[in-house]
C-alpha cells in the first residue's frame, strides 16, 4: 500500500474535538456522527475534524497519548527493548502528521511531539532493518514481528518481498546451473 | 495602635515587623550597635537602622541564608549552597568565600578577637577559619549529627557546640581534641526536626559559664570542672528554649523558646527579671544583645524582626509581667475594640487561627483586599481551606456588617481576661458574592463566566489588563478582546448581550457596562453608574433585560438596551444572581448560619409580561456546612445550584417548587480534593456539564480545559437493585421533562416530540416495573404503579396480568383503568350515559371474583350462549384463543403457579391503542400460536401486536363462530358503580343449585352485555340494546310510577334488582329479544372490525 492509502485508513480513528457551532446528528454511510453542541466535546473522524478545523468550525482535543510526558516514555521503552513495543495507537504516526499539520496551535507543545514521535519511528526503523537483515542473512524460512503498524509494514514490506522474490530466483537459477553442468560432466 | 507606651512602662517592646519571608532567620548587631543585621529565607542579609526602618539596605548573598555574624566590617554568612561566604561591611559587596562543606552550615560565629570562624555544618563537621587567610582551617570531628551551633569561648581556647545527636561538645581549639561532652539533648536525625536549635553560649568576659539551652531550662557549665552550676527556669517557659543569649556585661542571660517566649534573667540572682510573649507564638531563632543598650533584637522562624527595649530597668519582675500582659491587650484593643472582637468570635471554630487572638491584630489594620490576596496566595494551587477562606473573608466581613453585630456582642460581659466569652454555636462568616462559572478575583488569569453561551477571560497581569469574550457558538458572535481600563470583576454572557461590571474606586462610581451585540443599531454599548456608595455586587442578563445586584440591598434591572426598569430591594445582602428567558432568580443572605452553615434565601421572579414572584425567598437548602458555588438554570430554564460538597439541587415545578438533589459530583471525582466546575446543565438530553479540576476547586485558563459531562443520578434507595434503579430512572424522567409542561404553560414552543418520547420512556419504565413486581407477587404494588400508568399502558399492564395469570390483580386492575377512562371521560357526560347504564347493570348483575372458580362443565353452555356475541366481538383475539379455551377452564388454569417464562412474556398484545378506548382487557388473547419469547421490554410488541391483529382477525373470519369463551365477569367501571353494586341486595337465592343457574346466566347475560360495550365502541355510532335495556325500557314507566323522585341513576337501580327478580326464563327472553335485533347487523359489524382501522 502506498503511504497515502495508509494515511487514507488512518483517517477513520477517532479524535475529539469542541465544535464552536450547531447541527444535528448527521446520517452517513460509515455511521452517524454528531450531534454537535457548540463548546460540547463529541468524536468524530479524523478527516473530519481536519476538515472542520481547516474551516475553524472547531477546537481540537489531542489524543491523550500525544503528551510530551507519555510519549517520553514510549520513546525510551523503545529504545531500551530490542523488541518493537506496543504503540499507543496503530496510526500514530499518520495521526501525529495528520493533527500536527492541522491543529498544531491546539496540540501543546507540538514540536517536541513532533520530535518525539519521529524519534520513536526511527528507533522502530532501525529495528525493523535490522530485522530484515538478519532475516535475509540466516535464510530464515519465517519471521514473526509483533505491534508493527500498517504504515511500518508498508514502509519496507514491498520492497522486502521483492527482494526476497530476486533472491529467491537468483538461487534457484543458480541451482539447476549446478545441476546442468554436472550433467554435462 | 502600638506606640501607646507610658512613662512608667519599663520595658518596651515594639511591635514586630517583617522582615523576611517565612523561615529561619538569625539576627546581630553591628560592633556599635547602630544597626540591626538580619538574614533569612529569601537569602537577604538586610541591615536594618532601627526597627522603623522602612528602607533596610538589602544585600543578596545566596538563595538562603542560614546563619549570619558580624565584626569588624566582615559579614560572615552561611548560605545554602554549603559555603560560608564574606561580605564586606556595610557595603555588602562579596569578598570571597570562606570555606566549603559538603551540606548547608546551620551556625557561623565569630571568635572574641574577631580572627577567626567557627561553622557548624550539617556534614557533622565544625570548622575554624582565619579570616583573613581562608587556607588556615582547623577541623573538629566527632559529632554524628548534623551540628546545630557553636560558641567561641572568649579566651579562644575552648569551643563549645551542640549537635542532632543529642550531645553538647568543648572542644580545645589548639589541638582540636573533645574536652568535654555531655548527652543533654534530643537526638534527631536532622536540624529541621531537631526541637530546638541550641543556640548556646560562652559567658562574656571570664567565659567562666557556659549556658546551654537544655529543653525548658537554661543549664550554666562551670569552666574546667565542666559541671553543671546551676539551672535557669520560669514558669512562663512551657516549650523548649531555643536561643540564650549573654548581655555584653556578662551579667544577664537572655533566651527565647520555641513558643515565641523570651526571658531574661540575672544571672547573680538567678531571677528572672524580664518575660516577654511573642505576638503571635511564633518560634524565636534569633537573639541579639545590643553592644551598649539593654535592648535585645530577636527574630522569629516566620521571617519578622522585633526588639525588645529597656531591659532590667525595674527590679520587680512580677510586676513587669503584668504590665506587659496588659499592654499586650492594650494594644490589642487600642482604638479599634470593635474589629477586635467581631473578628474573634467570627471566626469558626474550625479556623487554625483560632485562639491566636493575638495575631489578628496586624493584620485587622489592613485593607481587606489585602488580607484576602495574603491568605488565598498562600495555596495558589487553589486547593482551598475552608477555614482559611473563612477566617479571611470573617475579616472582611467585618467592614461591611461589623456595625450590628458588635452591637450584639459587645453587650456580653467580660471575661477577666478582657476577651469576649461566648460558647456557643458559632455565626458562620457569611459568603461573599459571585458570579456563577467564574474563578477568583484575585487571580491573574481568571475565568470571568463560562456559561452555556461562551466564556470570557479576564487577563490582568503586568502588561495587560484584557478581557478575552469567546462564544462557544461563532454563529452567535466572533470572539472579542476587550481592553479592562475600568477593572471589570463580574461578567455575564447571554446570546444577545455581554454585561460587565465593576467596583468602583476613589473616583469612580461602580459601573455596569452592556455590550449588546445583539441590537440592530451601530450603538451596541451603554454604560450605567449606579449611586455612590452603592456597589455593584452580582449581575446577571436574561432575555431583553440585564440585572444587577447592589449593596444597598437593590436589584436594578434594565433592558438590554438600557433602560432602567424596576428597581426591588432584596431582604439580605445578595449572594448570587442568574437569568434565563424571563425568568431571574437571586440567592442572598436570609440571616447569619451557625456552625459553618450559610443561610440563604432564594427569589424566583419571572419578568415578562405577566410578573410574578414563583419562589418568594425560601430557604435555600444547602449541605451542611457547605456554601453556595454555582447558581443558574438549565439550559431549558429550571432553576439550579450547586454547593460547594458537588450536591447539584433542581427545582422540582411537579412537587410545588421544591428542590431536588439530581447530582453528586463528587461520587464522580477519584481523588479528595478533586472537584468539577459546573458549567452548565441540560435536561434534554440529560447532561451535567462541568470541568474536571484535579486538586481544585476551579480550572486554570491554561491549558484550555475540557468539558466532561456527567450523568444524574436522582438519590434513590437501593439503585444497586433492579427495581430501585428502574424507579430511579422514572422519576428522573419525570423530573426532567417537567420543564416541558412549564413551557406549555407559559406558552413557550417545545418539542412534541420529546414530550412523546418521555412519556413513551416513563411508560416503559412503568410496564417494566409492573412486570418485575408481578413476578415478585407483589400485587398491590402492581396496583399502585398502575396508578401512575397512562390508559393505553394500563390495558397493556391488564393483559399482563391476566395472560401471567393473576386474574384478581387484572381485575383489580380493569377497576383502576375504568376509573381513570371516566375521569378522562368526565366530560362527555351525556355519551356516557348509557355507558354508565350498562355499566351499572353488568356491575349489579356480577359477583365479581366470585366467577373465577367456576365449573368446567359450564364452557358448553357459556360457547352456546355467547357464540352469536363472539361474531361481533375483536374475532380475531377468539380465533387465537380457541385452541386454549379448554385449558384455560380447568381449574388448574386458575392457580397462582406461574412459571417465570410466563411472567417474562407480557405478549402484551396491546388492546392499548387509546383510540379502542375501553375494550375488555379480560379476552384470553394469548395463545399457542403466539410463540412465547422472553422478551425484556414489553413494549417491544406494541406494533407486532397490531399487525397480528389484522392478520388474525381474517382468520377468524374465515373459521366463522368459532367457539368462544369469554371467562372474565365484567367488572364495576366507576366507583359510585361499584359501591352501587356492592350495597345492591342479592338476588335472593332459594337454594344453592338455582343459584349457580342464576349465576351463569347473569354471567352470560354479562358477557354478551360486556362485548357489546366493545362492540359499540368499535362501531361508534350503533349501539344495539340489550336484553336488560330492552325491558328496563319497558318497565321504566313502572318503575317512575312506583317511585316518581327517583333519577336517572336511581332509577336504572331500581330496575336492575327489578330485573333480577325475573325468572331466568323470562331474562332468557329478552335477552334473545335484544339479540334478535341485532342479528343483521352483526355480520357486518365484524367485517368492519376485522379490516384495520
Amino acid at each position: 500500500m502506498e503511504p497515502a492509502e495508509v494515511e487514507f485508513l488512518a483517517e477513520k480513528e477517532l479524535v475529539t474535538i469542541v465544535p464552536n457551532f450547531s447541527l444535528d446528528r448527521i446520517h452517513l454511510i460509515g455511521g452517524d456522527l454528531g450531534p454537535f453542541n457548540p463548546g460540547l466535546p463529541v468524536e468524530v473522524p479524523v478527516w473530519l475534524a481536519i476538515n472542520l478545523k481547516q474551516r475553524q468550525k472547531c477546537r481540537l482535543i489531542p489524543p491523550e497519548w500525544m503528551d510530551v510526558g507519555k510519549l517520553e516514555e514510549i520513546r525510551d521503552q523503545e529504545r531500551k527493548e530490542d523488541t518493537f513495543t506496543p504503540m499507543p495507537s496503530p496510526y500514530y504516526m499518520e495521526l501525529t502528521k495528520l493533527l500536527l499539520n492541522y491543529a498544531s496551535d491546539n496540540i501543546p507543545r507540538a514540536d517536541e511531539i513532533r520530535t518525539l514521535v519521529k524519534d520513536t519511528w526511527d528507533t522502530r526503523m532501525a529495528k525493523l532493518r535490522l530485522s530484515a537483515d538478519s532475516f535475509v542473512r540466516q535464510q530464515e524460512a519465517h519471521a514473526k514481528l509483533d505491534n508493527l503498524t500498517l504504515m511500518e509494514i508498508n514502509s519496507t514490506g514491498t520492497f522486502l518481498t521483492q527482494a526476497l522474490d530476486h533472491m529467491y530466483k537468483l538461487r534457484t537459477n543458480l541451482q539447476p546451473g549446478e545441476g546442468s553442468h554436472s550433467q554435462e560432466f | 495602635m502600638s506606640r501607646q507606651v507610658g512613662a512608667k512602662m519599663p520595658s518596651k517592646q515594639k511591635p514586630m515587623r517583617y522582615g523576611h519571608t517565612e523561615g529561619h532567620t538569625d539576627v546581630c548587631f553591628d560592633d556599635t550597635g547602630s544597626c540591626i543585621v538580619t538574614c533569612g529565607s529569601d537569602g537577604d542579609v538586610r541591615i536594618w537602622e532601627n526597627l522603623d526602618d522602612d528602607d533596610p539596605k538589602s544585600i543578596n548573598v545566596g538563595e538562603k541564608a542560614y546563619s549570619c555574624a558580624l565584626k569588624n566590617g566582615k559579614l560572615i554568612t552561611a548560605v545554602s549552597n554549603n559555603t560560608v561566604q564574606i561580605h564586606t561591611f556595610p557595603e555588602g559587596a562579596p569578598d570571597g568565600i570562606l570555606t566549603r562543606f559538603t551540606m548547608p552550615v546551620n551556625h557561623v560565629t565569630f571568635s572574641p578577637d574577631g580572627t577567626k570562624v567557627a561553622a557548624g555544618s550539617s556534614d557533622f563537621m565544625i570548622k575554624v577559619v582565619e579570616v583573613t587567610d581562608s587556607s588556615k582551617q582547623k577541623t573538629f570531628r566527632g559529632h554524628d549529627a548534623p551540628v546545630l551551633s557553636l560558641s567561641f569561648d572568649p579566651k579562644d581556647v575552648y569551643l563549645a557546640s551542640a549537635s542532632c545527636d543529642g550531645s553538647v561538645r568543648v572542644w580545645n581549639i589548639a589541638d582540636q581534641t573533645c574536652t568535654t561532652s555531655w548527652l543533654l539533648l534530643q537526638k534527631c536525625n536532622d536540624v529541621i526536626n531537631a526541637k530546638s536549635i541550641c543556640r548556646l553560649a560562652w559567658q562574656p568576659g571570664t567565659g567562666k559559664l557556659l549556658a546551654v539551652p537544655v529543653d525548658k531550662v537554661v543549664e550554666l557549665f562551670r569552666r574546667e570542672t565542666w559541671d553543671s552550676q546551676f539551672d535557669l527556669s520560669d514558669a512562663s517557659i512551657t516549650q523548649p528554649l531555643n536561643v540564650v543569649v549573654w548581655s555584653p556585661c556578662g551579667q544577664f542571660l537572655a533566651a527565647g523558646s520555641v513558643d515565641g517566649n523570651v526571658v531574661v534573667w540575672n544571672v547573680e540572682t538567678q531571677q528572672c527579671i524580664e518575660r516577654m510573649k511573642h505576638e503571635k507564638k511564633y518560634s524565636i531563632c534569633g537573639l541579639a544583645w545590643h553592644p551598649k543598650y539593654k535592648q535585645i533584637a530577636y527574630t522569629d522562624n516566620e521571617g519578622n524582626l522585633g526588639l525588645l527595649e529597656n531591659i532590667g530597668d525595674v527590679e520587680k519582675p512580677n510586676d513587669k509581667v503584668a504590665s506587659a500582659v496588659a499592654k499586650d491587650y492594650n494594644d490589642l484593643f487600642d482604638g479599634d475594640d470593635d474589629d477586635y472582637l467581631n473578628g474573634d468570635v467570627i471566626e469558626p471554630p474550625s479556623s487554625p487561627k483560632t485562639g491566636d487572638h493575638e495575631d489578628d491584630a496586624d493584620d485587622l489594620m489592613q485593607p481587606p483586599g489585602h488580607v484576602r490576596r495574603a491568605v488565598i496566595d498562600d495555596d495558589d494551587d487553589n486547593s482551598l481551606d475552608i477555614g482559611l477562606i473563612k477566617a479571611s473573608s470573617s475579616l472582611l466581613e467585618k467592614e461591611d456588617d461589623g456595625e450590628d453585630q458588635t452591637g450584639g456582642f459587645s453587650a456580653l460581659p467580660p471575661s477577666s481576661t478582657q476577651r469576649p466569652f461566648y460558647d456557643g454555636p458559632m455565626p458562620t462568616p457569611r459568603q461573599k458574592p459571585f458570579q456563577s462559572g467564574s474563578t477568583p478575583v484575585h487571580l491573574m488569569h481568571r475565568f470571568m463566566v463560562w456559561n452555556s453561551v461562551g466564556i470570557i477571560r479576564c487577563y490582568n497581569d503586568e502588561q495587560d489588563n484584557a478581557i478575552d469574550i469567546e462564544f462557544h457558538d461563532t454563529s452567535v458572535h466572533h470572539a472579542t478582546h476587550l481592553p479592562n481600563s475600568l477593572g471589570h470583576t463580574m461578567a455575564d454572557l447571554s446570546t444577545e448581550a455581554i454585561l460587565l461590571a465593576c467596583e468602583s474606586t476613589e473616583e469612580l462610581a461602580s459601573k455596569l457596562h452592556c455590550i449588546h451585540f445583539g441590537s440592530w443599531d451601530a450603538n451596541k454599548e451603554w454604560t450605567v453608574d449606579v449611586p455612590k456608595d452603592e456597589e455593584i455586587e452580582a449581575i446577571c442578563l436574561g432575555q431583553g433585560w440585564a440585572a444587577c445586584a447592589t449593596s444597598a440591598l437593590l436589584v436594578r434591572v434594565f433592558t438590554v438596551g438600557g433602560v432602567q426598569k424596576e428597581i426591588f430591594s432584596l431582604p439580605g445582602p445578595v449572594v448570587s444572581m442568574a437569568g434565563h428567558g424571563e425568568q431571574l432568580m437571586i440567592v442572598y443572605h436570609r440571616g447569619t448560619g451557625f456552625d459553618g452553615d450559610q443561610c440563604l434565601g432564594v427569589q424566583l421572579m419571572e419578568l415578562g409580561m405577566k410578573k410574578r414572584q414563583v419562589l418568594h425567598g425560601d430557604p435555600l437548602s444547602l449541605t451542611r456546612k457547605s456554601y453556595l458555588v454555582w447558581v443558574g438554570f438549565s439550559a431549558e430554564g429550571t432553576p439550579c445550584y450547586v454547593d460547594s460538597e458537588g450536591i447539584v439541587q433542581m427545582l422540582n415545578r411537579g412537587l410545588g417548587n421544591t428542590w431536588i438533589p439530581v447530582c453528586n459530583t463528587r461520587e464522580h471525582c477519584k481523588g479528595k480534593y478533586d472537584h468539577y466546575w459546573v458549567v452548565g446543565i441540560h435536561e434534554n438530553p440529560q447532561q451535567l456539564r462541568c470541568i474536571p479540576c484535579k486538586g481544585a476547586r476551579f480550572p486554570p485558563t491554561l491549558p484550555r480545559p475540557a468539558v466532561a459531562i456527567l450523568p444524574f443520578k436522582l438519590p434513590y434507595c437501593q439503585v444497586e437493585t433492579e427495581k430501585g434503579q428502574m424507579e430511579e430512572q422514572y422519576w428522573r424522567s419525570v423530573l426532567f421533562h417537567s420543564h416541558l409542561d412549564y413551557l406549555s404553560k407559559n406558552g413557550y414552543e417545545f418539542d412534541e416530540n420529546a414530550k412523546n418520547q418521555a412519556v413513551k420512556e416513563q411508560q416503559e419504565l412503568l410496564m417494566k416495573l409492573f412486570a418485575l413486581s408481578c413476578k415478585l407477587e407483589r400485587e398491590s404494588r402492581c396496583v399502585e404503579l398502575a396508578e401512575l400508568m397512562t390508559h393505553s399502558v394500563l390495558n397493556l399492564a391488564i393483559k399482563y396480568a391476566s395472560r401471567s395469570r393473576r386474574l384478581n390483580l387484572a381485575q383489580l386492575l380493569s377497576e383502576v383503568a375504568v376509573e381513570k377512562a371516566s375521569e378522562l371521560a368526565a366530560a362527555q357526560e351525556d355519551e356516557e350515559e348509557e355507558e354508565d347504564f350498562q355499566k351499572r347493570s353488568s356491575a349489579g348483575s356480577s359477583s365479581s371474583a366470585t366467577k373465577w372458580g367456576q365449573l368446567p362443565g359450564r364452557n358448553v353452555q357459556q360457547d352456546q350462549e355467547v357464540e352469536d356475541d363472539e361474531e361481533e366481538t375483536d374475532a380475531c383475539e377468539e380465533a387465537e384463543e380457541t385452541p386454549e379455551v379448554h385449558k384455560e377452564k380447568e381449574p388448574n388454569g386458575f392457580s397462582k403457579g406461574v412459571t417465570s417464562a410466563e411472567v417474562n412474556t407480557p405478549k402484551p398484545a396491546l388492546v392499548a391503542s387509546s383510540s379502542r378506548g375501553r375494550v375488555n382487557p379480560f379476552k384470553v388473547s394469548s395463545s399457542k400460536k403466539e410463540p412465547v419469547v422472553p422478551s425484556g421490554n414489553v413494549l417491544d410488541n406494541m406494533t407486532k401486536y397490531s399487525k397480528k391483529t389484522s392478520s388474525s382477525a381474517s382468520r377468524a373470519a374465515d373459521k366463522q363462530n368459532p367457539p368462544v369463551i369469554k371467562p372474565l365477569t365484567p367488572k364495576p367501571k366507576t366507583k359510585q358503580a361499584s359501591a352501587a353494586s356492592f350495597f345492591q341486595p342479592r338476588t335472593p337465592a332459594t337454594n344453592p343449585g338455582e343459584k349457580t343457574v342464576e349465576e351463569r346466566e347473569e354471567k352470560a347475560g354479562n358477557e354478551s352485555q360486556e362485548v357489546k360495550v366493545t362492540a359499540q365502541e368499535n362501531t361508534e355510532n350503533r349501539r344495539p340494546k340489550t336484553g336488560f335495556q330492552m325491558w328496563l325500557e319497558e318497565n321504566r314507566a313502572n318503575i317512575l310510577t312506583d317511585n316518581p323522585d327517583l333519577n336517572e341513576a336511581e332509577v336504572i337501580k331500581e330496575g336492575m334488582s327489578r330485573f333480577r327478580m325475573l325468572t331466568s326464563e323470562e331474562r332468557m327472553v329478552w335477552t334473545e329479544k335484544a339479540r334478535g335485533g341485532r342479528v343483521s347487523d352483526s355480520a357486518e359489524d365484524k367485517k368492519e372490525e376485522a379490516s384495520p382501522s
